[in-house]
């Protein structure tokens, strides 16, 4: 869905160009599937309450508030302020900085910070703070991951020139980092709390947002206050100052069944990840929203190190062994969209719609499979070369990552490939074997599946970045070492022109598809539904997190 | 453990004759309780041993773990990256080292503090263990209560009604749990309305998470009382009190039942157990904090203190409810001796 060349959005835009700005962007933007605005019911009109808490039902508990996971990201937007956000339309706009440069060699970014900004505990929101921020998230000892995949490569350094202007000084031109810099995991949190150590700022962090951590109690929910000094709301805000309502009590309700029925019971005034069996009730009584979020979609990354995947033609093959969007509309009601590029997903900014769309031809698949020498099949169907089975591990870490749709999805693909003679098998890790790195070997798997959520197709530069010995990136799943990829997404990251831009992301894209390094399978979606008389509910785009300093319920 | 009890077994199924047992000295007694609390011990420390050693000799790399899950990542890490995490966490000592570090904390009350937390264990199991205690004990309450109705009213009869009540266990024992909560959840709070969707800390909150581990419990010690129950029937005493013209129901009550009901009591500090697995299933259910809910996710993010804590929290319920049961024996029959 790229913003810039739809007709209907372009026709619907000039239609209603004449007509007044906030009408403008009430229209201006298809109520459609996927783009974040609202599809179900209209809002309860009524005249507005002050106070309210907000009940938000939400599904998984991160171990810590804060972090790099994008379960970290969704609390950040409701304590912290970033210094800069992302519009609507994909613009980085001011937040904490009121105004930034860019020096003309493309290496210092300073910013102009919002004067007389306070954190929750006092502390002056100065340039030192700032600063002590992207020192602590870099730091070599116990960095940020995410951070340091986004910036690290390109980081130089950071300085206070004054009390509230801030230099970042990076080693070579990154284009994307205003975008980057949206997301919750860059959020900046008072100095005096960081110095606290561990245990206080995994349960109790503290920044400058519209909300404040109140209480944590661990299996049940969050307990957010409002902040009754908010002065410092992004400039895409529905309004300055502080929040309308007193609490938000952020309830983790990971049963399905649970998590709507506490919905529709009216015991939640919103919940996250709408099931998809319920999507179209909830759409007839519910004011909903779905964003597809940027980044990687769930794709399956196939592993070029080793047989069969070393072989293009056996990666092609298995590409079109299956009809993907048959898969996915069976497994999410046609609630979630199919992703065919598995390299970025359809919300991010130049994604190519054309890179990876294997459509299913098993006749194809076939072909590819006997020019590549696996003409022989054994008593089980499956082929077999020089003695050795076409088969494949695909890891999967089910239930943190993938879920019971998105497992589905695996076994009818999995399915199909047998057909043409693959012999897959489907290996669910369990977290903790994912996390710890139990998968993260060359050897241990042929293919793995998972997303990216980022708002930049500068992500590219993360998942296809070489892994080489000097310089390693253990984000390269695909163990795919082509220095002209490289070149292709570093040009892009550093170009100041937009058209080149997207020209070479394009690029990067057409080779990961025609490679069929990455099979692209269902976008990483965020889903909400709130009730009718709770107002101005949103999903941010940087990493669809749900905003609640605008919403106020109705009498 | 042998649940079969009759006058002349005693419950751990020895065949022991049933020789006058009130002559016995207590220091006999004593010996014997103090033999089970040994015991006791000994299950207690072999539960947190086999927990740690299991998660700290479980394949992938701990402080790796660590750091990815904090960024909702699976990469390998450097070195570099590694090497202060492992430091602080002493992963580098040897594991015997490390696990007689684990007893030492152990023996002065400490388990240490979780890694995904970084907050003490002991904290961590203080603020879960309340709800999911009670829960579980009102569980085996409610699932004793039906069993002891629907035994005395229907145990042992032809006909119709005896097999109604044998039908009803056999389904109720079979019933998964997560089944029966999403059902209950769906009928009893979503449509009907009659109770709270999300459990929370009420009373009317507690009744459906409670039912849906205490029907297929009843459903289990039900018809272990209810062989009994038919066996106890037979017996001459029940014929002499029957003569003395004792109605039905009162033989039934007064006489049978606490012959029948000794078994199910001996699977109960079992149960026990069970329920405290099955808690997880009914705190996931119904949104209710507790100790079942933090166990699954230590374990899928291998916060070894944490599980460890909470298995040896289990292990010593367990091991007080078998304790308990022991002691109940003597109550319900108090020709029974300590076994």
């Amino acid at each position: 869905m790229p913003r810039s060349v739809r007709p209907a959005r372009a026709r619907v835009l000039m239609a209603v160009a004449l007509s007044a700005a906030a009408l403008l962007s009430a229209c201006g933007q298809r109520p459609e599937t996927g783009d974040g605005t609202s599809t179900g019911v209209a809002a309860t009109p009524g005249e507005y309450e002050t106070g309210g808490v907000i009940e938000y039902g939400h599904e998984q508990e991160p171990p810590c508030v804060h972090g790099g996971w994008v379960q970290n990201a969704y609390l950040a937007r409701q304590y912290l302020d970033n210094l800069v956000s992302l519009d609507d339309a994909g613009t980085p706009v001011p937040w904490l900085a009121t105004s930034w440069d860019i020096s003309p060699d493309r290496l210092t970014y300073t910013f102009h910070l919002k004067p007389d900004v306070k954190f929750s505990d006092g502390t002056t929101l100065d340039a030192a703070a700032v600063k002590t921020n992207f020192d602590a998230y870099l730091n070599p000892d116990s960095p940020n991951g995410t951070v340091a995949a986004y910036i690290g490569q390109y980081y130089a350094g950071g300085e206070a020139l004054d009390r509230t202007t801030y230099a970042l000084h990076l080693k070579s031109p990154y284009s994307p980092l205003l975008t980057v810099l949206t997301q919750g995991y860059f959020g900046i949190q008072s100095p005096t709390a960081l110095a606290r150590g561990a245990e206080a700022n995994c349960s109790k962090p503290v920044g400058s947002g519209p909300f404040v951590i109140d209480r944590w109690d661990r299996n049940r929910s969050i307990t957010f206050v409002r902040n009754p000094d908010y002065n410092s709301a992004p400039a895409n805000a529905k309004h300055q100052g502080p929040a309308y309502v007193d609490k938000v009590i952020w309830k983790f309700l990971k049963d399905p069944v649970l998590r709507y029925g506490s919905l529709t019971s009216g015991s939640s005034d919103v919940i996250y990840n709408v099931p998809p069996i319920n999507w179209a009730d909830a759409t007839g009584r519910f004011q909903t929203r779905q964003y597809v979020t940027p980044g990687r979609p769930n794709a399956i990354t196939l592993n070029v190190d080793h047989a069969p995947f070393d072989d293009v033609r056996v990666r092609q093959a298995f590409a079109y062994s299956a009809d993907r969007e048959k898969a996915v509309e069976t497994a999410y009601l046609g609630v979630v969209p199919y992703n065919p590029n598995g390299a970025l997903s359809q919300s991010t900014p130049d994604y190519d719609a054309t890179a990876g769309a294997y459509v299913r031809d098993p006749a194809k698949a076939g072909r590819l499979l006997d020019e590549a020498g696996w003409t022989q099949r054994d008593g089980d169907g499956i082929r077999v070369k020089d003695g050795r089975r076409l088969s494949a591990r695909v890891v999967y870490a089910s239930d943190a990552i993938i879920g019971p749709e998105g497992a589905a999805v695996l076994q009818d693909v999995a399915y199909q490939a047998r057909q043409v003679g693959f012999d897959i098998e489907l290996v669910p890790a369990t977290q903790s074997e994912y996390f710890g790195g139990r998968y993260a070997k060359a050897d241990t798997y042929d293919a793995y599946v998972g997303y990216w959520t980022s708002p930049t197709p500068g992500l590219l530069y993360i998942n296809w970045r070489q892994r080489l010995e000097d310089n390693p990136n253990p984000y390269n799943n695909a163990f795919y070492n082509d220095p002209s990829l490289q070149g292709l997404i570093e040009k892009a990251n550093s170009s100041a022109d937009p058209a080149e831009q997207r020209r070479y992301y394009s690029e990067a894209q057409k080779v990961i598809g025609d490679q069929a390094l990455a099979i692209g399978l269902y976008t990483q979606t965020t889903s909400i539904a709130a009730q009718p008389k709770l107002h101005d509910v949103w999903i941010e785009k940087s990493q669809g997190e749900p905003v609640f300093s605008d919403a106020r319920f109705v009498r | 453990m042998t649940t079969l009890v009759d006058q002349t077994t005693t419950p751990d199924g020895g065949a022991t004759p049933s020789t006058p047992q009130r002559g016995r000295g207590t220091s006999a007694v004593w010996l014997r309780w103090l033999g089970k609390l040994g015991s006791a011990v000994f299950v207690l420390w072999a539960a947190a041993s086999v927990t740690f050693l299991l998660q700290v000799l479980a394949p992938g790399d701990r402080a790796t773990l660590l750091l990815n899950l904090s960024s909702g990542q699976s990469r390998e890490r450097t070195p570099d990256e590694i090497a202060p995490v492992n430091e602080q966490y002493g992963f580098i000592d040897p594991i015997w080292q490390q696990y007689l570090h684990y007893l030492q904390g152990l023996l002065h009350g400490d388990l240490g503090t979780s890694y995904q937390l970084q907050q003490p264990v002991t904290e961590v199991i203080a603020e879960q263990v309340g709800p999911t205690l009670v829960l579980t004990v009102s569980a085996l309450i409610v699932a004793w209560l039906l069993v002891l109705v629907t035994t005395t009213l229907t145990a042992g009869r032809r006909g119709p009604l005896g097999g109604l009540g044998a039908l009803l266990e056999t389904v109720s024992a079979g019933l998964p749990q997560y089944w029966l909560g999403s059902i209950l959840l769906v009928v009893f709070a979503i449509n009907l309305a009659w109770f709270p969707v999300e459990s929370g800390t009420g009373l009317r909150g507690l009744v459906l998470p409670v039912l849906t581990l205490a029907i297929p419990l009843a459903g289990f010690l039900g018809s272990i009382a209810r062989d009994e129950f038919a066996r106890a029937l037979d017996q001459p005493f029940v014929l002499t009190a029957r003569s003395r013209g004792l109605g039905d129901l009162s033989v039934r009550a007064r006489h049978v039942l606490r012959h029948s009901v000794i078994p199910a009591v001996t699977v109960s500090g079992w149960a026990m157990g069970a329920l405290l697995s099955g808690a997880v299933i009914a705190e996931t259910v119904f949104a209710r904090a507790g100790i079942g809910q933090t166990l699954v996710a230590a374990a899928s993010s291998r916060d070894v203190p944490l599980v460890s804590g909470i298995v040896v929290l289990v292990a010593a319920i367990y091991t007080v409810a078998n304790l308990l049961v022991d002691f109940l024996y003597t109550v319900i029959d108090p020709r029974i001796e300590v076994p």
